[in-house]
């Protein structure tokens, strides 16, 4: 039964050879009879019955080849997969951020082969993980699509060995090599080696904004002994005075400074005290904007400002000021910095050599030599004199320099007299470059041979004595470019390559081998052992000449001037990078340019501007468009627009460098602002970046600024006095009577049954329970000096689009995070306040209910959520948010639209260059690919980095633990805004365990905690601690229209 | 002198010249017959180039983005909600004259109604572009249907008050076409039936749905018309208050308003009477309908123009006032700076609201002036710069400075796609109004018919002769 076989035709029966064949070619019939077309495929006849084959055959074909433009995107898997990279996870390389000798140590964050991300290494005993805008925004540098990709000569493309080859013979004689400052000491080895083969050579260090008169003052006939700059202890200090030092924005080494300055600012609420600060400057910096009390001098006052304040400390008499307040402040820093010997510090930013030997004298008295002035650990970064740099221009000129080697330093743009250079530059026979990209003085090079990125080199720094910081590459050079010092050693006929001369030169000087080294460059760093701060003998002999010499007041006309950097273009370092220039200066709040900074008092005489009545102010804030003047000194004369900012001196005006660069360094460079280094003068060899006697003239003409804050005053005269967006108190007050904050809140919300019960009672809607993870964030007003690194670090983490200067100016800004300047107080020397503003995730949101799509939402841990393929962008969420915290994509800004093509228009809202630039391919390799970018018509804002908090969650429950936000200093999850803070003004983490640093922040400085805006029962997540000014004059009262 | 005594001395006649019922239908279908007139083709062709410029505005803001308005972060609306609002005010004359009257039995309505009607048809389709085209997605805009989808399911958020506009506008549309076209049938078959080309025949034949003038039709008819003038009454408060719901349930000063919805009510019927005037004074000139458009109509439309100007004139008095009762200094601010303000960057939309929508209607409390043709055509295009004098206030005085000043600005003037994209609609509201005035009865036939007073102005001549004798010669005649 079994093996019973049910035969169905007789051929299966016998299974003859016939049905075999048969069986096997079930369909003997082609699917298309192409062989038999061989040769004439056109002439074949085709087969009537074949028609609808051939027909659909070719539409098909037709259709794939025409219709269906599939794009070719190469995916190239590891055909073996390193062991330690998993796609889709991120690798953090400890490296150095170097730029112009300034070393920061940094994390970088590796994606997929990419550097997208830096970070502060927290290792690091000099910035402690501090980063600043800069140092976010350098890693757009490596994808800049500026950079010089190969060798040239002549601006032709050629091969190394063809480049070595013709250097090595048209080096002849000795050469010398400039650079801006160099605190590798391998890098160092490397140059002596270089010196050592074409003898008579000599290494030359050039900063476009020198230190000279410090590092002369210092120097042995003068103060120290030292023609160095020793380093600071602004956390020490109880009294700080700058003396037109911009020691948290520009001067020396701002991170390290930011992090030591805040530490002093940061308030105990059980013993209430802060550092004090006085600032004296002629025009507003981030760091007088930061000052307690801040006096207005002109520039050529400092010197007997310094004069003056030295005689008081001596117990002498304030003489020589005329001014009223002026003299008041002077005798009272004097009694502050008399009560606190020991424990004070004063800096000055002149560049007069005399005006620094007083500054010394003055920290001699007051025994801050030894305390918060260290002598044994030097700061490397600032080395650069402008006489080691006028001596080769007349060597130069001279024709005795037969090889000039120039590595990023650009004299042929920032020297002030750039003609003498460049005229210079000719009688040099054999001019070579190493930078990476084609600035002024690179593009007068015969021969270019481009360095590395940062991110592709090797190497080590020594920013301070003792305290090393090293490169690694995270990255293959994406272009034919050779880090500079291989250049050099190849030049200098050594065998090896600069990876092995760096490993060597360790791997001796650690010793422990290779597994000794591996582990530095693992760390990144190697931090001295803690020592107290080493005194420097003082040469008092010094400071007679020097004050006889400051005392006798310098020739001012009418109007002076200062040259002054951004925090974020600094000397133009920043100017090719679209993310600096769209940053805002924490000041102006504008953005892509320099302009002159005018007091109220000379924009209402010079160009009836009047911004002290509140309704004449809104004609001028209103109206990008500003009026321009001429500033002239001596023969050199520039044109700018100009912006009212209160707080600077009425006699004197600010422009800042760095400014007027060419397309070639970059789309972001081309064309913004003017340049203001030719402003500058040299006096006594130094270059002073000021002026004493300048004519400014109106011109008629307007020109474009575009500020991303236009309206500054917080205090509004009509209207009464708001204070609920922000608080500020002054220390005496907080400390006679600390609940002031905690009354005026409960006063304000007592209706609905005061702070206590506000959340259930100040709403009609019933109220939920917040279980599991309720993410919170806090920010210190205090501690914030408004240097705007968690801007970029924002606008790098999420991938926030670039919109240029035309678009800032019609307020199309992108920003998810803004830092808002306030001036309250006197219109002429006003006080400042620095407020972070983002999205505050509030708990019952304004935005949330108006959305008809839903598309932003509450998450369970209190995230306001934007779902972006839901929003249909009808704004309605934006115009109802009271922070104004959300951003629309006015035009397609990043190329993510499905419109193709629709980024070309003419009429209205062209797109600036440096916008379509930032959408080719190597500048989106710098994209996040964590963060969705946002295509056009959609709304965005603040996430609280969500995409990192998936990240620590998730870190978290693989090790099956409770996520740590800031428990005994263990972090999961930090934003990039906390992370990039060099101040430490934002703690995050999960409010809701009680462990967590939030937590512990808010139970600690219930005394200043206050939500912004709290009366509209948004309730934020989002909280601020007040601003506490150290200070007992009290701000007139704001009148009431 | 002695005819007038069968008249009422108050009221005039509501249609003049005594004409017959057939001389009416004459009268009002002869447009519909005739090749309209240059005037008609030359008003017609800039419609159409005005509505082509719309198209290519908004053809420009949908490829390149919103940013093709000066819009920005602070002010997310600007012209586009504002043209909105008042497009909605102004559709609101048309139910409010058909429906709120008919229910009243207002006869003076006959005569405006139909063309009032067709004002509000046209005039919310204009709106609605606004809402559509103000999206920055505007090929998403179908995810505010809330209807079963694959989406995930999206399901849209009833809390807000965009969604209910939706709800509240086409449902506005839907009752406003069908009450429109109601009153429509019966002169669509009258005009079938005088019609001497086939193809007229044809057309007018399917538009009149087969009506043939059987009493039960007509007592179909008019039951409908009276349910749909019911539904339609609550609708004309409804919608506009609804659209006030966009600023007040939100937390803006100067938005967060409870004396919104009766406030917009009152303007949108204020903006709607003076859009039907000046419209009206325009179509019985061109079409030579001064009997059946009389001075009276106008007089009765300049009253209520008088009395909603005068609330919306409380109403503005009233925000001032909470404004400082209320002691919340942001709205202080906003309503005593922002707006009040003249030398304030945008005070003057504030006074020429002031002017324009309280002042110069005071003006009607004159009868001359009522009556007095230039004078309301003039009248009529100030309300309307001054309703939207009004939304521009509420919308951009109100956001642009609000709680935290560092986002304050006021870089906020139209660029030539957002004045487009307005004079656009026009274009489109005189396309389809040129058309309807070609192609549709302009004046309800039927209902004209119901209050012309043919019989009684027959015996009112008839009798005149007699009325001129003396009794005695009368009795006299009588006797013999």
């Amino acid at each position: 039964m079994a093996n019973k076989k049910h035969w169905q035709s007789f051929g299966e029966r016998g299974n003859s050879k016939a049905f075999q064949d048969a069986n096997k070619n079930e369909f003997p019939e082609d699917l298309l009879p192409f062989e038999e077309v061989d040769g004439g495929f056109l002439s074949a006849p085709t087969p009537r019955r074949d028609f609808l084959k051939y027909l659909g055959f070719s539409t098909a074909a037709a259709a794939l080849a025409a219709s269906c433009e599939t794009p070719v995107r190469k995916v190239i898997p590891f055909a073996n997969k390193p062991e330690d990279i998993v796609p889709g996870v991120a690798n953090y390389y400890a490296t150095t951020y170097v730029e112009d000798g300034d070393a920061i140590s940094v994390l970088a964050k590796v994606r997929d082969g990419r550097p997208i991300k830096l970070e502060g290494n927290e290792l690091s005993a000099v910035t402690n993980g501090g980063t600043s805008a800069r140092l976010q925004a350098s890693v757009i540098e490596l994808y800049n699509t500026a950079r010089l990709r190969f060798p040239t000569i002549d601006g032709k493309e050629v091969t190394f060995d063809a480049i070595d080859k013709s250097i090595s013979q048209a080096i002849s004689g000795p050469g010398v090599i400039l650079t801006t400052p160099v605190t590798s000491p391998t890098t160092l080895e490397v140059i002596n080696k270089f010196i050592a083969k074409y003898p008579g050579s000599r290494h030359v260090t050039y900063n476009s904004v020198s230190y000279s008169g410090m590092l002369e003052a210092n120097e042995a006939s003068s103060s120290y002994g030292k023609k160095a700059i020793p380093s600071y202890h602004f956390d020490k200090a109880k009294i700080i005075v700058g003396l037109a030092a911009d020691f948290l924005g520009s001067w020396v080494a701002p991170v390290q400074f930011s992090k030591q300055y805040a530490a002093g600012r940061k308030i105990n609420e059980k013993d209430i005290k802060m550092s004090k600060h006085y600032q004296f400057e002629g025009i507003l910096s981030p760091t007088g904007a930061s000052a307690d009390e801040r006096f207005q001098t002109r520039p050529s006052e400092l010197g007997l400002v310094a004069a003056a304040l030295l005689s008081a400390v001596n117990g002498g008499s304030v003489s020589g000021i005329q001014d009223a307040k002026l003299k008041a402040g002077i005798q009272k820093v004097a009694k502050d910095l008399l009560d606190n010997k020991g424990a004070s510090l004063v800096v000055s930013g002149s560049q007069d050599k005399n005006v620094q030997i007083v500054v010394n004298a003055i920290n001699e008295a007051l025994g801050s030599n030894g305390t918060t002035i260290d002598w044994s650990i030097l700061n490397n970064t600032r080395q650069g004199t402008d006489s080691e740099f006028t001596q080769l221009l007349s060597d130069m000129k001279a024709g005795s320099v037969a090889t000039l080697v120039v590595y990023n330093a650009n004299p042929a743009y920032s020297w002030q007299k750039s003609d003498d250079f460049v005229s210079a530059l000719k009688k040099v026979r054999t001019t070579i470059s190493l930078n990476e990209k084609a600035d002024e003085t690179t593009q007068l090079c015969k021969y270019v041979v481009p360095s590395n990125h940062f991110l592709e080199s090797w190497g080590d720094a020594e920013p301070r004595t003792g305290h090393y910081s090293f490169i690694q590459p995270t990255i293959n050079p994406l272009f034919k470019t050779r880090q500079w010092q291989d250049s050099l050693l190849k030049w200098a006929g050594e065998p090896s390559d600069y990876e092995t001369f760096l490993k060597t030169y360790w791997m001796t000087k650690l010793g422990g081998g290779e597994t000794m080294w591996l582990k530095t460059i693992q760390s990144g760093v190697i931090n001295p052992p803690a020592a107290a701060p080493a005194a420097a003998a003082f040469n008092s002999a010094a400071v007679a000449p020097a004050l006889t010499a400051v005392s006798s007041k310098k020739k001012a006309g009418k109007y002076e001037l200062v040259l002054y950097q951004k925090i974020a273009i600094g000397e133009g370092q920043g100017a090719s990078n679209p993310f600096l220039q769209e940053m805002p200066d924490p000041i102006s709040r504008a953005t892509w340019d320099n302009y002159v900074m005018m007091s109220p008092a000379m924009a209402l005489e010079l160009l009836d501007i009047d911004i002290y009545r509140e309704g004449r102010a809104d004609e001028y804030e209103v109206h990008p468009e500003k009026p321009v003047v001429k500033v002239t000194a001596g023969n050199v004369s520039i044109e700018l627009p100009i912006l009212v900012i209160p707080g600077t001196h009425p006699n004197t005006v600010g422009i800042a460098v760095g400014y007027g660069r060419t397309g070639k360094i970059g789309k972001a460079a081309d064309g913004y602002g003017k340049n203001a280094y030719p402003l500058a003068q040299l006096l006594n060899g130094a270059t002073v970046f000021e002026q004493y006697d300048i004519k400014i003239e109106k011109t008629g003409k307007k020109s474009k600024v575009a500020q991303i804050q236009v309206h500054d005053r917080y205090d509004s005269v009509i209207g009464g006095k708001r204070t609920e967006v922000l608080k500020v108190l002054n220390l005496p007050e907080f400390q006679e009577d600390p609940k002031e904050i905690l009354r005026d809140r409960e006063e304000e919300l007592k209706p609905y049954g005061g702070i206590e019960n506000f959340e259930k009672q100040g709403t009609i809607y019933p109220y939920y329970d917040k279980p599991g993870i309720h993410w919170g964030m806090s920010v210190d007003m205090n501690a914030c000096n408004g240097c705007g690194a968690c801007v970029v670090a924002c606008n790098i983490e999420n991938n926030v689009p670039i919109v240029g200067k035309d678009e800032v100016a019609r307020f199309h800004d992108m920003h998810w995070l803004r830092i808002d300047r306030y001036y309250t107080g006197d219109v002429d020397n006003p006080n400042v306040v620095f407020q972070p503003m983002l999205c505050q995730h509030c708990d019952n949101a304004p935005c949330e209910n108006v959305c008809p799509v839903n598309a932003t939402n509450h998450s369970t841990e209190g995230l306001n959520q934007m779902a972006y393929n839901r929003c249909i962008g009808t704004r309605y969420c934006a115009n109802n948010c009271p922070y104004k915290v959300r951003r629309f994509n006015w035009a397609d800004y990043t190329g993510a639209d499905s419109f193709p093509n629709n980024q070309d228009q003419t009429t209205v809202g062209k797109l600036d260059a440096t916008v379509h630039d930032r959408n080719e391919d190597l500048s989106r390799m710098v994209l996040n690919p964590d963060v969705t970018v946002r295509s056009r018509g959609v709304m965005e804002k603040c996430s609280f980095c969500v995409q990192r908090l998936q990240d620590g969650k998730l870190k978290a429950k693989k090790e099956s633990r409770p996520l740590k936000s800031g428990e005994n200093n263990e972090w999961d999850v930090k934003t990039a805004c906390q992370q990039a803070c060099a101040s430490d003004c934002i703690v995050f983490g999960n409010a809701n365990d009680k462990n967590s640093a939030i937590s512990k922040v808010r139970r600690e400085n219930p005394l200043r905690l206050f939500h912004s805006l709290e009366q509209l029962h948004t309730m934020p997540n989002v909280n601020y601690f007040a601003k506490v000014r150290n200070t007992d004059v009290k701000e007139p009262e704001t009148p009431t229209a | 002198m002695s005819l007038f005594k069968y008249e009422s001395e108050l009221r005039e006649p509501l249609v003049k010249g005594s004409k017959s019922y057939h001389q009416i239908t004459e009268d009002l279908v002869a447009p519909i017959e005739v090749k309209p007139g240059k005037l008609w083709y030359i008003g017609f062709f800039i419609a159409l180039c005005l509505l082509l410029f719309g198209v290519i505005s908004v053809y420009t803001e949908v490829v390149y983005g919103i940013g093709q308005w000066n819009l920005n972060k602070t002010v997310g609306w600007g012209w586009d909600i504002t043209n909105f609002v008042w497009w909605v005010g102004i559709g609101h004359a048309g139910t409010l004259i058909s429906a709120i009257l008919l229910l009243f039995r207002q006869g003076w309505r006959t005569g405006v109604n139909r063309a009032a009607e067709a004002m509000t048809i046209f005039a919310v389709m204009c709106a609605g572009q606004f809402p559509i085209f103000h999206m920055g997605r505007v090929w998403d805009g179908f995810f505010v249907m809330p209807y079963p989808n694959t989406r995930g399911p999206l399901w849209p958020n009833f809390d807000s008050p965009l969604l209910w506009d939706v709800f509240a506008i086409s449902t506005y549309f839907t009752v406003s076409v069908l009450f429109w076209y109601t009153g429509l049938l019966p002169d669509f078959a009258t005009v079938r039936d005088r019609a001497k080309t086939k193809l007229r025949k044809l057309l007018y034949g399917i538009a009149s749905f087969g009506w043939t003038g059987s009493t039960k039709h007509w007592q179909r008819h008019e039951a409908l018309s009276l349910v749909l003038a019911g539904l339609a009454t609550p609708l004309v408060l409804s919608v506009h208050t609804i659209v006030s719901f966009d600023f007040a349930t939100s937390v803006i000063p100067g938005w967060h308003t409870t004396i919104f919805p009766p406030y917009f009510v009152a303007g949108a019927v204020f903006s709607g009477f003076a859009m039907v005037n000046s419209l009206l004074l325009i179509v019985r000139k061109m079409m030579n309908l001064q009997q059946y458009i009389t001075i009276g109509h106008i007089e009765a439309m300049n009253k209520v123009i008088v009395l909603t100007g005068s609330i919306v004139g409380v109403a503005y008095l009233s925000e001032l006032f909470i404004a400082w009762y209320s002691g919340n200094r942001y709205e202080a601010y906003a309503f005593f700076y922002s707006r009040a303000d003249l030398f304030s960057p945008l005070g003057w939309s504030y006074w020429g609201m002031i002017a324009f929508n309280v002042l110069s209607p005071q003006i009607f409390w004159f009868r001359k002036m009522r009556r007095n043709l230039f004078v309301t055509f003039f009248m009529s295009i100030i309300v309307n710069i001054g309703m939207w004098f009004e939304r521009f206030v509420i919308i951009v005085t109100s956001i642009y400075r609000d709680y935290v000043p560092s986002a304050w600005t006021v870089y906020y003037h139209p660029t030539i796609w957002e004045m487009g994209f307005y004079i656009g609609t026009f274009g489109l509201f005189f396309t389809c109004f040129f058309l309807f005035s070609k192609y549709f009865p302009v004046i309800a036939i039927a209902e004209i018919k119901s209050i012309a007073k043919t019989s009684g102005d027959n015996h009112k001549w008839a009798v005149a002769p007699v009325e001129a004798k003396e009794p005695e010669v009368f009795a006299h005649e009588y006797a013999h």
